[in-house]
C-alpha cells in the first residue's frame, strides 16, 4: 500500500506534522491524497461547491448529555463570513462558513460533512444527522462506558505513514 | 490458477482455524493495524473537499475490492491455504448463526460494555487489543442487532433492488444519487434513521460496536462483509453483461465532480489500477 505517489515526499510531508500545533495525521493524509489527486488528475483547478448550512442549532453548544460534556463550536475561518463559500484546492475538511470544533468530555471529536448537508461522525461513520448536536448525541450513545474519545490523528510519524508497508506496486493485472 | 473464496458457513473445522490463525499472525505482527488505520485515511465524505475513493463514490467497490485483495495476500503469506471467506448476511441473519461463532469471530458483545467475550478476537483471549481506535477501548465491541433500538439486516429482497439496477453509478457519483446499483448496495438512503440505512451501511449498523466507527476494520466480520459485497458486484456484471463502471470519463472541469472521483481509467489511489484493471479479477480469485 504505497501512498505516496508520483514523487510526493511522503516523509517529508509528514515530518511537518511532528510538532504539536500541527496538523493532525488525518489532515495530513487528506493532503497527500489531495496532492496525489492533483498528480494524477491535472490540470488543478479549485472547484468551489456550495454547502448547504447547518440547520438550526445555531454555532455553538455546549452540554451535558447522558452525563458526557458535549460542545461544539463553529469557527469562522480568517477572513470569511459566515455562508461564504470555501476554496476547495487545499483539500482540507471545512464547511460553508468554518469549521466545527467539537468535544466530548474535553476530547476531540471528528465530523464529517454529507452533500445533502448532513453529519457524520467517527464514532458513527455509516449514518448521517441533521446537525452537528445530533452527530454528538448519537456519538455519545455508541460510545461505551468508562471509554473516552482517543484522537486518531497522533501517531509514531517517524515510522513514515502505516499504509506504506504491507503492500508494494505489484498490480492486479488480471 | 483462481484459488476460491467460500460462504464462510461452509468452511471446515480447519479452514475456520487456519482464517482465524492467519489474521491473528497479522495482528502479531503490526501489519493488522496499518489496514485500519489505511480504512480510516481513506474516509473522505461527499460534503467535504477532495477526491473521494473508498466511499460515496463510484469506486467503493473497486477500493474495497483492491483493499481485500492486499489483505487476503497478507494472509497468504503466512498460509498459502487462506482465502477471505464471504458472510451471507441474507441467509445467516442471527446474533448465533456465523460467523458469530466461537471456532470463527466470536460472538455477540456482553449488555454492559458491549465487549466481545468469547472467540479469538475477544480481548480475554490475548491475541486481540485494539490500537487505532476511535475510543481508548483496547478490546473489541459489537451491539448485533442494535439492542437499543433493533434493526434487520437487509434482506434478499434489498440486495436484489440493487442488482436489478442495470446502470453501475449515476451522477452525482456521491452519497445523494437515488439510482445505480453501487449507492444502492453502499446504502446511502435519504433522509437520517435506520429506513435510510441500505444494504451495506445497514450491516455497519447492525453489528455495531467498533464496526459502527471509522475504525471499522478492526472487527474482522469487516473483510467477510464486504467480501460478499464484492460478489455482488461480480454478480451484477454478469446479470447486466453490457454495462460496466462509470463514470467512463472523468467529469469535466465545470463539473461540480471534477477532480472528486475515480473515472474507469483513472488510477484508483493509492494503488496503480484503475478501476478497469479492476472489473474482471477472475485470473486471481473466484467465488464458490
Amino acid at each position: 500500500m504505497v501512498v505516496g505517489v508520483g514523487g510526493v515526499a511522503v516523509g517529508a510531508e509528514q515530518q511537518t506534522g511532528t510538532g504539536t500545533a500541527g496538523p493532525s495525521r488525518r489532515e495530513l493524509a487528506r493532503g497527500l491524497l489531495a496532492s496525489a489527486a492533483a498528480l494524477a488528475l491535472a490540470p488543478v483547478m479549485a472547484a468551489s461547491r456550495p454547502v448547504p448550512p447547518a440547520r438550526s442549532g445555531g454555532t455553538s453548544f455546549d452540554e451535558t448529555y447522558r452525563g458526557r460534556r458535549i460542545q461544539g463550536v463553529l469557527l469562522p475561518r480568517d477572513g470569511q463570513h459566515e455562508g461564504q463559500l470555501e476554496d476547495s484546492s487545499e483539500g482540507r475538511r471545512v464547511a460553508a462558513g468554518g469549521e466545527w470544533r467539537i468535544t466530548i468530555d474535553g476530547r476531540p471529536l471528528h465530523l464529517m460533512r454529507r452533500a445533502d448537508g448532513t453529519w457524520l461522525s467517527m464514532v458513527d461513520h455509516y449514518t448521517s444527522y441533521r446537525t452537528p448536536l445530533e452527530a454528538t448525541r448519537a456519538a455519545v450513545d455508541e460510545i461505551g462506558p468508562g471509554q473516552r474519545l482517543r484522537d486518531l490523528a497522533p501517531a509514531p510519524m517517524g515510522g513514515g505513514h502505516p499504509g506504506h508497508r504491507t503492500g508494494g506496486h505489484d498490480g492486479v493485472r488480471a | 490458477m483462481a484459488y476460491v473464496r467460500k460462504d464462510v458457513s461452509t468452511l471446515t473445522a480447519s479452514e475456520r482455524r487456519r482464517f482465524v490463525d492467519a489474521l491473528l499472525a497479522l495482528k502479531r505482527r503490526g501489519e493488522y493495524d496499518e489496514f485500519v488505520r489505511m480504512h480510516i485515511d481513506y474516509y473522505t465524505a461527499d460534503g467535504e473537499d477532495g477526491l473521494r475513493t473508498a466511499h460515496m463514490a463510484p469506486s467503493f467497490l473497486p477500493w474495497h475490492r483492491r483493499f481485500l485483495l492486499e489483505l487476503e495476500r497478507a494472509l497468504r503469506r503466512v498460509d498459502s491455504s487462506v482465502t477471505v471467506p464471504y458472510w451471507d448476511w441474507t441467509r445467516n441473519r442471527t446474533t448465533t448463526s456465523v460467523p458469530w461463532t466461537k471456532d470463527l469471530l466470536g460472538g455477540n458483545g456482553r449488555r454492559s460494555d458491549r465487549r466481545v467475550m468469547t472467540g479469538p478476537f475477544a480481548y480475554g483471549a490475548g491475541h486481540w487489543a485494539i490500537k487505532e481506535g476511535v475510543t481508548d477501548g483496547r478490546f473489541l465491541t459489537r451491539d448485533l442487532g442494535r439492542s437499543a433500538a433493533p434493526l434487520q439486516l437487509p434482506t434478499r429482497g434489498e440486495l436484489q433492488w440493487a442488482l436489478d439496477d442495470p446502470v453501475y453509478d449515476a451522477w452525482p457519483w456521491d452519497s445523494t444519487v437515488r439510482k445505480g446499483f453501487r449507492n444502492k448496495l453502499e446504502g446511502w438512503g435519504a433522509g437520517s434513521g435506520s429506513a435510510s440505512l441500505k444494504n451495506h451501511n445497514r450491516v455497519h449498523r447492525w453489528v455495531g460496536g467498533v464496526m459502527l466507527g471509522g475504525a471499522s476494520v478492526n472487527d474482522p466480520v469487516f473483510w467477510l462483509h464486504h467480501a460478499f459485497l464484492d460478489l455482488q458486484w461480480y454478480r451484477w456484471q454478469r446479470a447486466h453483461r453490457s454495462h460496466r463502471y462509470l463514470p467512463a470519463e472523468p467529469p469535466g472541469v465545470a463539473d461540480a465532480q471534477h477532480e472528486r472521483v475515480v473515472a474507469r481509467h483513472q488510477r484508483l489511489p493509492p494503488w496503480d489500477e484503475t478501476p478497469d484493471q479492476l472489473e474482471d479479477v477472475s485470473r486471481i480469485y473466484r467465488y464458490a
